[in-house]
């Protein structure tokens, strides 16, 4: 009797504190999301539907050529900005946990490109890479700079990569830095008298205690690479003749530009399909490396 | 206490609620009234005097974007019956606006319109009895009728081909240049030798954009074939082999010289819209392909010299249909919605639309401010620039090429466009666009 009172008096204040976040949530997110996959299945033109088509619309998306070359594309550009952010997040994260001079400076300096927005970093970067390095190349006679990377296929990519690594890596570092802060001293100073070397220390104990902050690193730009739009659309715009497309602009394109809502939101659906799966694997897999100090 | 906290969230929740309610009101109100049912509603707004309220999507196009604000502040200090707001567009692209905002039951009044009248037909009102649309030339509204109704009010022509720089010509040639001595691919190359010969500067700019090559370049392409309506059918039907069509490898022929002499030869994707704008008002090519709407960037840059405009050849004889001709369309028509609007708001839609064409203040902005080309008889107030008078000559001598890219699917011009800049780059020869071309349509 008691405890069942106590559990009616737990679920009120539940529902007191997140009524509000989670109607919002429900309002926001999961309805407009119900909604959407329900369109996939009808012949909906962002005005109205008349009739359910069934699966046509994944049928149309999954034969389309395009769809799975910039699918593709977005991978590759998964996997470079995956492992090149983290990367370089980590040996910031490493040189500002050191001892070296204006760490607290360098940690507001390299997390700083994070605080501009996508589209206006875009456009920073389109003057570099258009103007500047072209002025450079002008200048010098370098062959690499002597036009625009944008207007490139392979080196437009490669544009993506490191504008994405540039902004993102400072946000990761901080991460990495609460991994590394949060690692409890007292392993470090027995290790240090078992004598064990810095590089030692590093791989046999301080990364795998801080495995947690790699979990949420590479969770966080897998998603946001998966997601990339706003960089996409100022840096190349899908160019040059949409050899950079990526997915998220691909299907932006597909339902608004080309006017083809149903075949969109069916790719949309595909892409948060395979976004979840690789994410949760990897959440998965991360969380099993997981050791307690 | 803690009783007194949920019953506050409780009404703090069910106040929401009621807020989505009301919301969700207004646009139905309209519709009743459209229907007439409820006519209390309609004579106590006309009693009241206050003005009604009629939204407009956008400023038409975002470069005149300042002088249509105040074309529509002086409109509505002209009269006290109706209001127009403008509903920014947020940078969104007119589509996804205009869905959203009737799926969200907030259509606006007046819209800008394209290729995308054949989706939201059923909505449009029909103003085949409207002043203006009795004052409309002749043909300029037949991408406006469907099913019998003219739906569509023919804002204005533009044109595109050749743009020139008046001055570096006259200095090219020596003497006066004149437009219509350029009747071939090989008159063409004469004067852009002797562009060339001039010290610093170079005879074209070619710009790269795909809307510029998918949309414009390809339209030559299309519109300048015998039988123009066989021919995009024959194309989807896969029965037409570009290969064998003469016409294409003409208009490849002179594209490929324009490619020869580009400013950017070495790097053909380089330029932008805004070199192009730049290279022409400054004299630092002769030769520009684009369009009239280029002409006020132009001018602010260079008010000093005329920019004109003149046919794209694609043969080597002067009697071939095109060699003389520019391509002048219809770019977007103002429709009415009749679906969520009320019958005032369409009253007051059409009397503003009328305005803007009929009255001599309307009549000044729509050619002086906006540097429209007008396209209804009556107006007394004329384009003065040489580029549109050129293109209002064209227009009057029938040396007209249709728009036959406002029949494209919506993913036609950055299909082509996208294969135009590989032909443009030098990564696929005529043959391999060819096939291209021929894929993208056999889609469709």
């Amino acid at each position: 009797m008691l405890k069942e009172k106590s559990r009616w008096k737990k679920l009120l204040s539940f529902i007191q504190f997140c009524f509000i976040p989670l109607f919002a949530f429900l309002m926001i997110v999961i309805i407009p999301f119900i909604s959407g996959v329900f369109n996939t299945f009808t012949d909906f033109n962002g005005i109205e539907m008349t009739k359910m088509v069934g699966v046509e619309n994944y049928r149309k998306a999954l034969t389309d050529k395009t769809f799975w070359s910039t699918l593709w594309l977005t991978i590759q550009y998964v996997l470079c900005s995956v492992i090149f952010t983290n990367l370089i997040a980590f040996l910031l994260a490493l040189l500002v946990t050191s001892k070296i001079k204006g760490k607290h400076f360098l940690r507001s300096v390299f997390f700083m490109p994070n605080l501009i927005g996508g589209v206006i970093l875009g456009f920073i970067w389109q003057f570099i890479f258009s103007k500047f390095m072209v002025y450079i190349g002008d200048a010098t006679g370098i062959a690499l700079f002597q036009y625009s990377w944008l207007i490139d296929t392979n080196k437009g990519f490669w544009a993506m990569v490191i504008v994405s690594v540039w902004q993102m890596s400072g946000y990761l570092m901080l991460i990495y830095i609460a991994g590394f802060i949060g690692i409890p001293k007292e392993v470090l100073e027995a290790s240090s008298i078992d004598g064990a070397t810095k590089i030692k220390q590093l791989v046999h104990i301080r990364i795998p205690l801080m495995i947690q902050a790699f979990t949420i690193a590479v969770f966080l730009t897998i998603k946001n690479s998966f997601m990339v739009y706003d960089l996409n659309l100022s840096l190349t715009n899908g160019g040059p003749y949409r050899s950079t497309e990526m997915i998220t602009m691909h299907i932006y394109n597909e339902a608004f530009l080309f006017q083809a809502y149903g075949t969109g939101q069916a790719k949309a659906v595909i892409l948060f399909v395979i976004v979840a799966a690789v994410a949760i694997t990897q959440v998965l897999i991360t969380k099993r490396m997981e050791v307690e100090s | 206490m803690k009783k007194l906290s949920v019953v506050l969230a409780v009404v703090l929740v069910l106040s929401l609620f009621t807020g989505c309610q009301e919301n969700k009101d207004t646009p139905d109100k309209g519709n009743v009234t459209n229907g007439g049912d409820v006519s209390g509603d309609t004579s106590n707004n006309e009693n009241s005097k206050e003005a009604v309220e009629v939204t407009i999507l956008g400023t038409i196009k975002s470069e005149i974007g300042e002088a249509f604000e105040e074309a529509v502040a002086t409109y509505n200090q002209s009269q006290k019956q109706f209001k127009i707001t403008i509903i920014p567009m947020d940078g969104q692209n007119p589509f996804e606006k205009m869905t959203a905002l009737y799926a969200s039951g907030h259509a606006p009044t007046i819209m800008v319109m394209g290729q995308e009248m054949a989706e939201f037909k059923d909505r449009l009102l029909d103003l085949s009895e409207t002043e203006f649309t009795k004052l409309a030339f002749p043909g300029t509204q037949a991408n406006a009728t469907m099913d019998g109704k003219i739906l569509g009010m023919p804002f204005t022509v533009e044109g595109f081909g050749l743009l020139y720089n008046k001055k570096v010509l006259n200095e090219a040639v020596g003497g006066t240049f004149d437009p219509a001595e350029i009747q071939t691919r090989t008159d063409l190359k004469e004067l852009l030798d002797q562009i060339e010969a001039l010290d610093g500067t170079k005879a074209v700019h070619l710009s790269p954009m795909d809307w510029s090559l998918g949309a414009h370049v390809t339209n030559i392409l299309f519109s300048t074939q015998a039988k123009k309506a066989d021919f995009m059918n024959g194309l989807k039907a896969g029965s037409i082999n570009l290969m064998d069509n003469e016409i294409y490898h003409g208009w490849l022929d002179t594209f490929d010289l324009l490619m020869e002499y580009n400013i950017h030869e070495a790097s053909p994707l380089s330029g932008d819209y805004d070199g192009g704008t730049i290279d022409l008002a400054n004299g630092k090519v002769g030769l520009w392909f684009m369009g009239n709407w280029a002409y006020a960037p132009l001018h602010e840059l260079n008010p000093e010299s005329e920019f004109g405009i003149m046919p794209y050849p694609i043969s080597d004889n002067p009697e071939d249909y095109g060699n003389t001709h520019i391509s002048v369309g219809v770019p977007m028509y103002m429709v009415v919605d009749k679906e969520r609007s009320s019958q005032q708001e369409q009253e007051g839609a059409v009397d503003f639309l009328t305005w803007l064409v009929t009255s001599s203040e309307g009549q000044d902005y729509f050619v002086n401010q906006m540097n429209f080309i007008p396209t209804f008889n009556g107006f007394e107030t004329m384009p003065k620039d040489y580029m549109s008078k050129e293109i209002l000559r064209y227009t009057e001598e029938g040396r007209t090429l249709e728009w036959m890219n406002m029949k494209y699917p919506a993913d036609g011009w950055p299909a082509m466009g996208a294969s135009m800049q590989k032909y443009l780059n030098g990564v696929i020869d005529q043959e391999a666009l060819a096939e291209e071309f021929e894929a993208y349509w056999e889609k469709q």
